[in-house]
């Protein structure tokens, strides 16, 4: 298609302006395996000595590398977990189950993407620290899976809606529970928005940086934006090499994540504007 | 009730839940703080009374009796019967005896100098905390002394022998409660303050410049990777893209050194003549620009993604018959193409326009809201106001006051959203009954 | 085989009588404690604020051994906070929730609102101030530390920000070496004043002996160090009668004009504001400006990392020179204090207390004091050689300790420093005029501090 017209100037014009995002992302590489010298932008020798925090024990007053990266974990992989059960029913509910007040759910769901969570913080410090859960995973975990609620339950909703009904209605007619259509043939069909849901929300969660600040800032709750924040702010060693080699470590997992499965993320795109 | 609304419900609950105690009750509970003077100082959840230098200096100020100040204000220490026969049984009759033989009657000025005194005896507690603990059963005055509520603070006040006059009683326990009290104080120091017009105006700065790189950006993107061979374009689409994937400390950390006067730019720029600067930090100018692209490289893919899928859903025929007739590229796009895109375009912008609204991450990790305060926008302010400045004494209320403006702010954008959006058809009936 | 059995069954009845006695003196008497300790501001040459309570700790440890108690203190500190923003964010919400840590290292301008709120409690309730090694530090600090009356927290260290001058660059504009050797008592007594700082750092400009934007270098972000430039022409924080906070719109208005003046003269950029502070101190400790102001800690920096060899030989340094007729030379120390926070456990209350308290004796504090560079607590220190032996602990407590004031401990004063820094800051980066800008502050502390604020 469109074979008529010269794609070079195209060409160009896209590298010129993805120049700084690639000149950004090579040295994001470079620096944090060579010997950088300050005010050169030629790449020193191999070195491996910006990546000594993987090794060395953690200094007195400061977290760990290990145990940041396994809260990292706990908490993205937590929150796609809530996200996706609670989108996931939710969705189905909206799209396919009669109830009282359903248009009005709907039409909340949109306006809930007005609140700021993140200005209402001291209320949902609050109402943490009521129910215990201040300064632990868990509930930066809840209130992250809540910051994504109504996007995945709105983009659930657009993939259910696309499910035929004749899949439904003939499993209601061989004389299933709605919960069992919904669990054995509805589910089925969905899987790549629960996919896509999935993977942004873990995305999301392991970037988050203010949420687990906030509201988790004791040692055992650390993540790794908070940990490398830290680090960053920390006035003697403002260096940019261990900043990118922490930043490196910090993104690897949600880039691997992204190469491979970025197709079925890209999914959610098409999902949330059909509905 | 339906046995098929049960389900619904049920299938509802685990997100309406969530929904209420993270999006609806703090809503709520905000717009209940923004009618305090809730602060560090007064805490969130109520506080104590105690007389103290500061609350007897209010006082003075309000005119209270002068004669009750004072009072009030005298902090002695006297060795008394009751006294005595408390220590006798917090800490034995040896120490009771031993004081009453030694001190009985006398006073002092302050509990430091009752101390001293006990230290002289043979019995004396070992601990500092029992000595001034022993110490604090002969104060005669509530001096900085907290009580946990009011009914305590009243028994102390009654126990100094203070004769009260009419409505006095009342005054005094208004002066001396450390907590927060209802005002609207805060809503009329936002009208009057300068800074609250400033974030005001860069808030809507920012979300005009964001918002419209994002969209013609977006479009730029969406056409151009269209014309594109589809492995060059899916490599482009990776890295407009990455953005959005890297987190966000790391991502500012990149542009901190690209723009740092360390940083690519000014040393690409230093053979030219161009004397080494923060290129993010500069002036008023950079910082806005920084922000804008920062901002926007990752708002951009956003725009990308879903016009392309849109640019994807064109019948190719149109695009040929289009190009047998003659058009230029330009004119493919603007008649053709765009066209397409106006709903997405719609959508997005909308949609973005409520998340720029409410969030700051990136412009408080890059220029953390200056130079100055001219790249603080309103969320910003609202959160250094509330949780985050280097003063400390955090005003939660203030604070809570700016986030319910953005809360009606968002409610009213959402409203228009809805009608822009023919909600009605997105809302069809179920089709099974049971 | 008897002999063998015996043996067994002897050393079996050792072992259950072990195993009691143990069991019984553990129930009685042996103790688990966790002392967390979070201190802001801190990086790792400021280890000390929490070290020393782990030291601490061993002793208090050996003591209740001695006594025949068994107490086991688990010290956890934690300092990698990304800011004071943050940390004392943490700090708040921490005590909110219940979770305070036991211990906090903080600026004593904090004390006002946190005991206000009862985050905190009086530590003189817990140890004896007439008691070594507490009756040994200063009066004055502890004056910092209190509150209401009350010792509420203890000193940790003390610092004081001192004006300082790139020797070579004086010499180049016409100074001698004994000239500049005099520099520091002449504006002890007031004859050398900013004004004078103006135009020698202007001459330096002009002689193209510093860049444009050099002549005066002053801290790129906010800190006390700006309320000192207030007193400098005359301000005054605090009214101590009235205990109001004090916004002298004159010395105000004289004061953001300095900085007006200077950049509209080329000394100092307009842009200055935000400037990085790790380029910030390289820029200071190779000579690149002609004066700036700092702090008493800058010292190790300058001498450590940024690796200027030869401090005295290089720069002068001396009090806030004063402003004006109304002002006098002078200079802020803003101590850090070690507090306690309210816990159920009255007992962990009290041992944080006492670990505070052995943290402050000479020697401990000391390492802190060499290792960051900040200056000794207590009279003792003098006699501790360690830090007796360093020359700039010595003259920098000479020079400056005793004509330093501290900030007052009020509950709004965060919000007043904050406003006048934020006024500051419009007149500096040129968005408002001076008078402007103050006009503007005079609106938002009256509507932040109300009846807390006194306009003069």
């Amino acid at each position: 298609m469109t074979k008529n017209f010269k794609t070079l100037p195209v060409y160009i014009l896209l590298s010129v302006l993805s120049l700084p995002l690639v000149i950004m992302y090579a040295y994001l590489v470079i620096d944090t395996f060579t010997v950088t010298t300050p005010g050169s932008l030629v790449p020193g020798p191999f070195t491996l000595h910006n990546w000594r925090f993987l090794w060395e024990p953690a200094k007195p007053g400061q977290a760990s590398i290990w145990a940041a990266t396994l809260n990292t974990f706990l908490f993205a992989g937590g929150t796609m977990l809530i996200v996706l059960m609670t989108s996931a029913t939710a969705g189905y509910a909206l799209s396919r189950l009669r109830m009282p007040m359903r248009s009005f759910m709907l039409a909340g769901l949109i306006m809930l993407h007005a609140f700021p969570t993140v200005t209402l913080i001291i209320s949902v410090f609050l109402i943490l620290q009521i129910i215990g859960l201040y300064d632990t995973l868990i509930g930066v975990i809840l209130v992250r899976a809540a910051l994504d609620l109504p996007l995945g339950v709105w983009i659930m909703k657009g993939f259910y809606d696309n499910v035929p009904w004749e899949i439904e209605m003939a499993g209601v007619q061989d004389g299933a529970s709605r919960f069992t259509v919904w669990w054995r043939l509805i589910l089925p069909q969905i899987q790549p928005g629960l996919a896509a849901l999935g993977i942004f929300s873990f995305l999301q969660a392991w970037s988050e940086f203010i949420l687990p600040q906030v509201l988790a800032p004791g040692a055992n709750a650390q993540v790794l934006s908070v940990y490398m924040q830290a680090v960053v702010k920390s006035e003697t060693q403002m260096d940019f090499t261990l900043f990118k080699t922490i930043g490196l470590f910090y993104t690897l997992p949600v880039v691997v994540i992204y190469l491979i499965f970025n197709k079925k993320l890209m999914n959610i795109y098409g999902g949330g504007t059909k509905g | 009730m339906r046995r098929s609304h049960l389900l619904g419900l049920g299938f509802m609950t685990p997100a309406i839940l969530l929904t209420l105690a993270l999006f609806i009750i703090p809503v709520v509970l905000t717009g209940v703080f923004s009618f305090t003077n809730m602060s560090t100082s007064t805490g969130i959840t109520g506080g104590a009374y105690e007389i103290n230098p500061r609350s007897i200096r209010l006082m003075k100020d309000a005119g209270l009796r002068e004669g009750l100040i004072g009072d009030l204000e005298e902090n002695l220490y006297k060795i008394d019967a009751a006294g005595l026969a408390q220590v006798e049984k917090d800490f034995g009759k040896k120490l009771a005896e031993e004081m009453k033989g030694a001190y009985d009657g006398q006073t002092f000025k302050d509990r430091r100098e009752l101390v001293r005194a006990i230290k002289d005896l043979k019995s004396r507690p070992r601990s500092s905390r029992d000595l001034n603990k022993a110490a604090d059963l002969f104060q005669k005055s509530i001096l900085n002394v907290r009580y946990d509520d009011e009914s305590a603070f009243l028994n102390g006040l009654g126990n100094l022998g203070i004769t009260l006059q009419d409505g006095e009683q009342a005054e005094l326990t208004r002066f001396a409660y450390t907590g927060w009290v209802w005002t609207t104080e805060n809503f009329s120091n936002m009208a009057a303050m300068p800074s609250t017009y400033r974030a005001a105006f860069n808030t809507v700065l920012y979300i005009a410049f964001t918002l419209t790189f994002n969209i013609v950006f977006g479009v730029f993107l969406a056409v151009a990777t269209f014309y594109l061979p589809s492995a060059a374009a899916s490599t482009f689409r990776t890295i407009w893209f990455l953005p959005r994937i890297l987190p966000h400390v790391l991502y500012v950390i990149l542009w901190k050194w690209f723009t740092w006067d360390t940083g690519f730019l000014s040393q690409v720029l230093e053979p030219f003549g161009v004397a080494p600067r923060n290129w993010m930090m500069d002036t008023e100018i950079n910082a806005w620009v920084s922000i804008v692209l920062i901002n926007g490289f990752v708002g951009a893919s956003l725009g990308m993604i879903l016009f392309s899928s849109a640019i994807k859903a064109i019948p190719s025929s149109m695009l040929y018959a289009s190009e047998v007739d003659g058009a230029s590229r330009l004119q493919q796009v603007r008649y053709i193409i765009l066209p397409q895109l106006r709903w997405p375009i719609m959508f997005t912008s909308i949609y973005q326009t409520l998340s720029l609204l409410t969030s700051f991450d990136y412009i408080y990790l890059a220029t953390d809201g200056g130079p100055g305060s001219s790249t603080t926008v309103w969320a910003l302010y609202a959160f250094k106001t509330a949780l985050n400045n280097y003063g400390g004494n955090l005003q939660y209320g203030f604070g809570a006051a700016l986030a319910l403006v953005l809360v009606g702010i968002g409610i009213l954008a959402s409203v228009l959203y809805l009608r822009l959006f023919d909600f009605k058809s997105m809302n069809a009936a179920p089709r099974i009954e049971q | 085989m008897t002999i063998l059995s015996a043996k067994l069954r002897q050393s079996t009845a050792a072992a259950v009588l072990a195993l009691t006695a143990t069991a019984v003196s553990g129930a009685a008497l042996a103790k688990d404690l966790t002392i967390t300790v979070w201190s802001g501001g801190t990086n790792e040459t400021e280890s000390y604020r929490i070290e020393n309570i782990a030291i601490a700790a061993d002793l208090l440890e050996r003591e209740y051994a001695l006594r025949g108690e068994e107490l086991n203190i688990k010290v956890e500190g934690k300092y990698d906070f990304a800011g004071w923003a943050e940390f004392k964010q943490a700090v708040t919400l921490a005590a909110e929730a219940g979770t305070a840590p036991n211990i906090v290292v903080s600026s004593h301008l904090d004390l006002a609102p946190w005991s206000q709120a009862g985050l905190i409690v009086p530590i003189e309730d817990y140890v004896d101030l007439d008691a070594w090694p507490l009756n040994d530090i200063y009066e004055n600090l502890i004056d910092i530390t209190s509150y209401n009356g009350q010792v509420v927290g203890l000193p940790q260290d003390a610092e004081s920000r001192p004006f300082f001058f790139w020797r070579e660059t004086y010499k180049k504009i016409g100074y001698t070496d004994e000239q500049l050797d005099e520099l520091p008592a002449k504006i002890q007594s007031g004859e050398y004043t900013l004004k004078n700082v103006f135009e020698d750092a202007k001459k330096a400009v002009d002689m193209e002996i510093v860049e444009k934007g050099y002549g005066f270098y002053p801290r790129p972000s906010n800190g006390p160090d700006y309320a000192q430039f207030y007193q400098s022409f005359g301000g005054t924080l605090m009214d101590k009668d009235s205990g109001k906070l004090v916004l002298d719109k004159k010395a105000m208005t004289e004061f953001y004009q300095f900085f007006v003046d200077c950049v509209n003269a080329g000394l100092t950029r307009k842009n200055h504001l935000g400037t990085d502070w790790n380029q910030w101190y390289n820029e200071v400790a190779t000579g690149k400006a002609a004066t700036w102001h700092g702090g008493t800690w800058h010292y190790a920096r300058y001498t450590g990392k940024e690796g200027l060899s030869d401090f005295f030989g290089n720069i002068q340094f001396s009090l806030i020179p004063a402003g004006n007729a109304e002002g006098h030379a002078n200079t802020i120390t803003q101590p850090l204090a070690y507090m306690i926070t309210k816990q159920n456990d009255e007992e962990a209350v009290e041992v944080a207390a006492q670990l505070v308290k052995i943290a402050s004796e000479p020697r401990l504090n000391s390492y802190h004091a060499i290792k960051s560079s900040h200056l000794g607590i207590s009279r003792q220190q003098s006699n501790v050689e360690f830090y007796a032996n360093d020359r700039w602990a010595a003259e920098a407590t000479e020079r400056l300790l005793p004509f330093a004031n501290a900030q007052p401990n009020h509950l709004k004063y965060g919000q007043f420093s904050e406003l006048m820094y934020k006024g500051l800051e419009t007149a500096w980066t040129g968005t408002k005029s001076a008078e402007d800008a103050v006009a503007e502050v005079e609106v938002e502390m009256k509507a932040a501090l109300g009846d807390d604020l006194i306009v003069r």
